[in-house]
């Protein structure tokens, strides 16, 4: 493909990304009861996470050498990729769960768009990912002021691009352990396990068992996502972060040799 | 009603508990599931504590040391699993599919056979999930051994809050009639309810106007009681025996008000034919 033929087709993802994006934002005008829920619950998640965290720290003021405030920080941040993450990729879940198993894939296949696209532009704007990028803005905003955090200019150009590296870690993982559906029809279980590891990536990862440590870091990257960055931002260490870019792109290739080979697997129902 | 007449009227019950375990039993990948969630949900926070209690050799904050606060979260999670009886989901399912009329035709109390059926949900998964979690942790931690009246006082509890969550949980199913985003509501329920249980920060450690508001719901019953009693947090045996009828008392409580919600509820149901 030539360089203007990769750019036309740039453009036309970009200007359907838009289109679909804007009527997926019409459902969420239509259901307006569905998203204040979703968002309610998600809002009262993170409100009982961040009372459990007060609580600690009533505790004692330091764990594995974060502060009250460089916790909430952390996360904050934790949930700014996972909520852009929830942003287009939702309908992961829905392959995971049903669309191999009832043969409702097929429909992603005869379309004159790229499959991936198309499986995920059904969950465009997905509610409750509004919900966890709102909170964790707030929080992470909140924590840089109480701790008087002042970002280097490279810091402050790196931050949004931190942020989207762990996106598409995240959005790997996900398609990742969605694809395995098209080996075992049904990989529910298997993505919602892999989800709830991420859980361990909110906290400092100096709490844990240094093997836990490890299988975060180089197995499941959820270290990537939060911890690498924050301690990058709060304390300016730089260890891990030149591995950042490369586990991203390593993961993201993975994620789509799996696909692929998946999707060349799937054979129609035929009914 | 003589007793054998009673025990014939229970006995029909019981195709609900086998047929629920039988589900269980088929659909295997679910203790994946729920075993690494319990895992993930037990090693942070072990390891959050134990960050905590770092050093502390004698009783730090709330009386635990640190054996004793690393019992006190293994336990609550496993607790947690025997809440875990899906009545909410169900409930909620067959509203919003309809599949509540046929229930409704049937001649046994609906709410017997969700508990029935729900049972045997909590059972296995605390035998299948719950046990090799603890075993596990056993051999990679120090505990704190119980004795055996805790022992004793701990089961007697966990039964009581198994009832407990069993009503919790049936409420929030019944909310079923009145929204059709009731995966929402559960969301709430489980963070807020896992919170006043005592199941994510023992209560003894909660600041006071908080901790007063949660020994006083009937949540505290869920976790917070049975530990308690295990861990031989009171003084005496009738501060034991005021735990367990606070327990008593709320469960009692809950029957009248899950009873009176599913009369109300039944009234205003309306299926549609098809």
């Amino acid at each position: 493909m030539s360089a203007r033929g990769a750019a036309a087709t740039a453009a036309r993802y970009t200007r359907l990304t838009w289109y679909l994006s804007g009527v997926s934002l019409h459902r969420l005008t239509e259901y307006r009861m569905d998203f204040l829920i979703g968002a309610g619950g998600f809002l009262a998640r993170v409100g009982c996470q961040l009372l459990v965290v007060a609580m600690v720290f009533q505790q004692v003021s330091v764990i594995g050498g974060w502060d009250y405030r460089q916790v909430l920080f952390l996360l904050g941040f934790s949930l700014l990729p996972r909520g852009l993450d929830r942003l287009f990729t939702d309908q992961m879940w829905i392959l995971a769960r049903r669309l191999v198993q009832s043969g409702d894939f097929y429909r992603y296949l005869i379309r004159p768009v790229n499959p991936l696209f198309t499986l995920l532009s059904e969950r465009f704007l997905y509610p409750d990912a509004f919900g966890e990028l709102a909170t964790g803005i707030g929080i992470t905003w909140y924590a840089a002021d109480a701790m008087r955090l002042r970002l280097t200019p490279l810091q402050l150009v790196l931050a949004p691009l931190l942020v989207l590296c762990g996106a598409v870690i995240l959005a790997s993982i996900k398609t990742l352990f969605a694809s395995l559906s098209f080996w075992t029809t049904n990989s529910f279980p298997a993505l919602y396990a892999a989800g709830q590891l991420g859980d361990f990536a909110g906290y400092p990862l100096d709490l844990y068992q240094p093997s836990l440590r490890w299988l975060l870091t180089w197995v499941l990257p959820y270290a990537f996502t939060a911890y690498v960055p924050a301690s990058y931002l709060v304390f300016g260490r730089t260890g891990l972060l030149p591995w950042l870019p490369v586990v991203t792109a390593a993961l993201a290739a993975l994620a789509l040799t799996a696909w692929h080979r998946g999707v060349d697997r799937y054979e129609m129902t035929g009914s | 009603m003589s007793a054998a007449t009673g025990l014939a009227g229970l006995r029909r019950y019981t195709p609900f508990a086998v047929g629920s375990l039988q589900t269980m039993l088929r659909y295997r990948s679910t203790f994946v599931v729920n075993a690494v969630t319990a895992t993930t949900a037990v090693s942070l926070q072990v390891f959050l504590w134990r960050a905590v209690y770092n050093g502390d050799s004698g009783s730090g904050p709330g009386g635990f040391d640190r054996a004793g606060i690393t019992t006190y979260v293994l336990l609550a999670q496993v607790l947690g699993l025997l809440h875990a009886n899906r009545v909410d989901e169900e409930v909620s399912g067959e509203i919003q599919r309809g599949d509540i009329a046929v229930s409704l035709i049937r001649p046994v109390s609906y709410p017997l056979t969700r508990f029935c059926a729900g049972v045997p949900v909590s059972l296995v998964n605390v035998a299948l999930v719950g046990g090799p979690v603890v075993l596990l942790y056993a051999g990679l931690l120090p505990l704190q051994r119980p004795g055996v009246g805790g022992v004793l006082l701990f089961t007697a509890s966990s039964l009581l809050a198994m009832v407990i969550a069993f009503e919790v949980n049936l409420l929030v199913g019944l909310a079923g009639f009145a929204t059709t985003n009731i995966w929402g509501i559960r969301i709430v329920k489980d963070c807020v309810v896992a919170l006043l249980a005592g199941q994510v920060v023992p209560i003894s450690l909660m600041p006071g106007p908080l901790a007063g508001a949660a020994r006083l719901l009937p949540f505290a019953g869920l976790v917070d009681s049975p530990l308690r009693l295990l861990l031989g947090e009171y003084r005496g045996a009738g501060a034991a025996a005021g735990i367990l009828a606070g327990q008593a008392a709320w469960t009692g409580a809950m029957t009248l008000l899950t009873a009176l919600a599913w009369r109300r509820a039944v009234r205003r149901v309306e299926v549609l034919g098809g």
